[in-house]
């Protein structure tokens, strides 16, 4: 069953919660700058008859003002849309026609263009990306259809998703300055008023070959692809770097509560905590403290929520890397007939013990292990290593830090793990967003009602 | 215990007709039924295995339905010695995984682990496929939380959407139940119902186990004997599987309200092929240019010219015995008719016209394209492997996939269109949305719309009486 979603949000800015790696497993990269400033990775791999393209824009919405929120992924949807050289409805043509397939998604920190294609199709993709980047069709046209199939999304993602509806909030609710408060997808008025000025200032601002990586991964002899990307790339000029962002934000003092009432089934809890930037030297320790809460059904929120208490039936945690400062956070949806209050006192407890315990060996030992596994699961396509590279090229300024990552992992002790908790997973500077499901008119839904500080 | 003997290898290269390099595959069936696949792959250090037990919610009893899923939920809780939670952390431990997906003819049950701990994992395997516990305990927290699944999935409106969809074009035919069963049933569920349903059906005379990985293809072998050859056969084990399902004659309209939705999820299709039929593969062609990649001829119309929807595709969901084609979308309360009309109007364009050659190469260049990448995986090509010996299909399918997509002609195309994609007069339509909004404008294209809440699909599959 496949769904497109392709040109498609990454609502998780980092659902690459935790890339893994071994050091056996660092992946050959041969990188070199255009003298545009063009950033190119090439990682050659022998073992099908494909490659995979991505290329980076380091633009995303942390790069957006109030007003004009969205405009990033708006801007992802228009790049599909034809350039100079190739016209409006020709780029998907040209890729599906030549066997490969095209997407992009945006987050808060980066926007990405993919083609996974069979390797004789590596001068057509190239050529189709470099036209985009030096001449985008920015037209009347071409915005007013990406407006209305970008609404629509918005609605599938947020407005009609609980969980959309509540992520939106915690962020809104979480941050007060940094460009993070917003969703990546933009407020709908803001994507029903963003102008054709607008979309061409931010081209001229963001779509330069010296805000932008190129990465190839796959079945490519590194010397001939470095020729290849001179000829189609070495030409578009450079331009003014982008303006730096202020993600400055006021310390959170207390916490911070919103409550959600949408029509649901069952009550649900999220909680966010904020923690550091991914370039920071606790994001390790972070990392583990994710696994050992959320890894699966051995982990901590699983074995108290959903089997000791018997109050949730899914909890998740979930920590994000970011190039500015973001949040940890925690979701739970409560089982029929228990309330978010019960499912917010079992998460402090969790919460709270791994703050005044020391973890056991053997937990950091498996917590690690599966920090390492998902290493390995990113890494399984061609597919799925450009974009790894690409990642840490554009969060981490390396695209080497992916190497780096199980080395820090594995030096994080348990006195790592207590500190971190103790620093960033703290209840004075939280903020819960809390789920009240609202029966349909004449209808009860079935998980109510939520009582407050009702326990199973 | 008996000491089993190997019935058979046969080894061999699967040579594609280019340069795409298939793995050597090694083929046994050990002398309790069970058939083993094993395919090197040396690019990670992995094992995957992927198993299809050969029974789902198809052969759930009448008044148990759920029973198959509540049994694959249950199935890892707790195995040999290993209580629940013991397992779990073994599992994790290793950085490992077991998971089991329920099904409609099959149950999937699937594992990586690292190489090095190939011996550790297969042992963890076999004590869940062989000797699950199914304590009472566990029995019961696997049917709480399907139940509260059940609960859930009223939330999501694509969820909704798929569920009633199969509810209403398949009525009381066993592909009509959802797999997870009814809230009324799946609490009737209890431990002797699951040991019943896995003492019946988890046999290796039903199923198909494949593994692909960092491992010699005969030491792999040699040690899934030691694993799994004393897993006993039982005579009974292969089920029936049901006859083709009954397409609806009419078109018929079922609105499922979403009081605060402001958006509609569409569905609409009507009964097709089962997977091991010959047309299978040109009508995956078809399904490409109508609704398959990203330059389909419903994009194109929907999302491209009228920015109706973010999305739009069709399938055909092939099954053992029988199967449907479906379409599905989504757009804003007040577009919905139109895009609703629209969607039938070129699916029904689609089957009537031969299609022009551009699309039709741009089609199979992309299938032929994006074959290998389907396979880059070990778990993805274990998963195909299991497809083909669980369905029957050629040992060869894989090598001449793409020489088959490239001899697909314009008039293959519009036959098998004509031929198993429904006219659009004839077909089961649902919309899940705010019922106040978008029932009057269906009503006054479409005509009578029956109007049900999300929880009352699944009544729609119950046996009549």
């Amino acid at each position: 069953m496949s769904r497109p979603v392709r040109r498609r949000l990454a609502i998780l800015v980092a659902a690459l919660a935790a890339p893994p790696l071994a050091c056996a497993l660092e992946l050959p990269v041969v990188a070199r700058s255009l003298s545009n400033g063009l950033r190119v990775l090439v990682h050659e791999d022998h073992s099908a008859p494909v490659v995979s393209s991505y290329v980076f824009y380091h633009v995303g919405s942390r790069n957006e003002v109030r007003g004009a929120t969205g405009i990033s992924h708006l801007f992802e949807h228009m790049m599909f849309n034809g350039g100079r050289k190739f016209g409006p409805g020709v780029f998907d043509d040209l890729i599906e026609g030549n066997g490969g397939s095209t997407n992009g998604y945006t987050t808060r920190d980066y926007t990405a263009y993919l083609n996974n294609f069979p390797r004789e199709a590596l001068p057509v993709v190239l050529d189709l990306e470099s036209d985009r980047m030096a001449n985008l069709a920015i037209t009347k046209q071409n915005l007013e259809q990406e407006r209305g199939i970008v609404m629509e999304e918005r609605r599938l993602r947020i407005d009609n998703e609980v969980w959309g509806v509540m992520d939106e909030a915690l962020y809104l609710q979480a941050f007060v300055e940094s460009p993070y408060r917003w969703n990546v997808i933009g407020f709908m008025p803001d994507i029903a008023h963003i102008t054709l000025d607008q979309a061409r200032a931010y081209f001229r601002t963001y779509y330069a070959p010296n805000n932008a990586t190129v990465v190839l991964a796959g079945d490519v002899d590194p010397p001939a692809a470095f020729r290849l990307v001179e000829r189609y790339f070495g030409a578009i000029p450079r331009r003014h770097p982008p303006p730096p962002v202020d993600s400055s934000e006021p310390p959170q003092d207390g916490e911070r509560r919103a409550v959600v009432r949408k029509n649901a089934e069952l009550p649900a809890v999220m909680i966010g905590y904020h923690v550091p930037r991914a370039v920071d030297a606790d994001r390790a320790s972070l990392d583990v403290v994710e696994r050992l809460l959320g890894g699966g059904e051995s982990a901590r929120l699983h074995q108290d929520l959903v089997r000791r208490h018997e109050v949730a039936t899914v909890v998740e945690a979930n920590d994000t890397w970011g190039i500015d400062p973001e949040l940890f956070w925690i979701y739970a949806q409560a089982r029929p007939k228990k309330t978010a209050a019960a499912l917010e006192e079992r998460i402090d407890a969790v919460v709270g013990e791994l703050r005044s315990k020391r973890v056991p060996d053997d937990e950091l030992a498996k917590a690690k292990s599966q920090l390492r596994s998902e290493y390995v699961e990113g890494l399984k396509t061609v597919s799925g290593k450009a974009n790894k590279l690409g990642f840490f090229e554009t969060v981490f300024g390396d695209y080497r830090a992916l190497f780096r990552l199980e080395d820090a992992w594995r030096a994080v002790s348990a006195d790592d793990v207590q500190r971190v908790a103790r620093t960033y997973l703290d209840r004075t500077h939280r903020t819960v967003v809390v789920l009240v499901p609202v029966p349909a008119p004449g209808r009860p839904a079935s998980g109510r009602p939520p009582r407050p500080g009702g326990v199973s | 215990m008996k000491a089993l003997a190997l019935l058979l290898i046969l080894s061999g290269f699967a040579y594609a007709e280019d340069d795409l390099r298939l793995p050597r595959v090694t083929r046994a069936i050990f002398d309790n039924g069970l058939h083993v696949i094993v395919a090197e792959y040396h690019e990670l250090p992995l094992v995957e295995f992927h198993l299809i037990v050969g029974a789902g919610a198809a052969q759930d009893p009448a008044g148990k339905e759920g029973v198959s899923a509540v049994t694959a939920n249950a199935l890892r809780r707790g195995a040999g010695k290993l209580s629940a939670e013991e397992l779990a952390r073994a599992i994790e431990s290793l950085g490992g995984r077991i998971s089991t997906t329920p099904g409609t003819d099959g149950t999937i049950v699937t594992a990586e682990f690292l190489r090095d701990d190939f011996a550790a994992g297969l042992d963890l395997l076999r004590q869940v496929m062989l000797d699950p516990k199914f304590s009472r305990d566990e029995v019961r927290r696997a049917r709480e939380e399907q139940a509260a699944a059940i609960v859930a999935g009223f939330e999501d409106a694509s969820t909704v959407a798929e569920k009633c969809y199969g509810n209403f074009l398949y009525g009381s035919h066993p592909y009509g139940r959802p797999v997870e069963g009814r809230r009324s049933t799946v609490s009737d569920i209890g431990r002797s119902d699951v040991t019943a349903y896995y003492d019946r059906w988890y046999r290796p005379n039903n199923t198909t186990l494949v593994l692909v990985g960092d491992v010699s293809a005969v030491d792999a072998v040699i040690r899934l004997r030691e694993a799994f050859g004393a897993w006993r056969a039982r005579p009974d084990a292969i089920p029936l599987r049901p006859t083709a399902p009954e397409p609806v004659a009419a078109r018929r309209v079922l609105l499922v309200d979403k009081p605060d939705a402001t958006q509609a999820q569409i569905r609409f299709g009507n009964v097709a092929i089962k997977r091991s039929d010959p047309d299978y593969l040109p009508a995956q062609v078809a399904n490409t240019i109508l609704g398959g990649g990203f330059t389909s001829k419903l994009i194109e119309e929907l999302r491209v010219k009228r920015s109706l929807t973010y999305a739009a595709w069709s399938m055909f969901a092939a099954r053992f015995g029988g199967g449907d084609f479906r379409l599905g979308t989504f757009t804003k309360n007040p577009t919905t008719a139109e895009t609703l009309d629209l969607a039938l109007t070129v699916e029904g364009d689609f089957r009537n016209r031969l299609p022009d050659r551009k699309a039709l190469d741009k089609a199979k260049s992309y299938l032929r394209g994006q074959f290998p990448l389907r396979l880059e995986t070990p778990d993805a090509l274990a998963a195909r492997l299991a497809e083909i010996e669980f369905y029957g299909l050629p040992v060869d399918e894989l090598a001449t996939f793409r020489r088959r997509v490239a001899a697909v002609t314009p008039a293959d195309v519009q036959r098998v269109a004509r031929a198993h994609m429904p006219p659009p007069d004839r077909v089961a339509v649902v919309v899940v949305g705010q019922a106040s909004q978008v029932r009057a404008p269906l009503e006054a294209k479409f005509g009578p719309v029956e109007t049900v809440a999300p929880d009352a699909c699944e009544k729609l599959s119950m046996p009549r009486r």
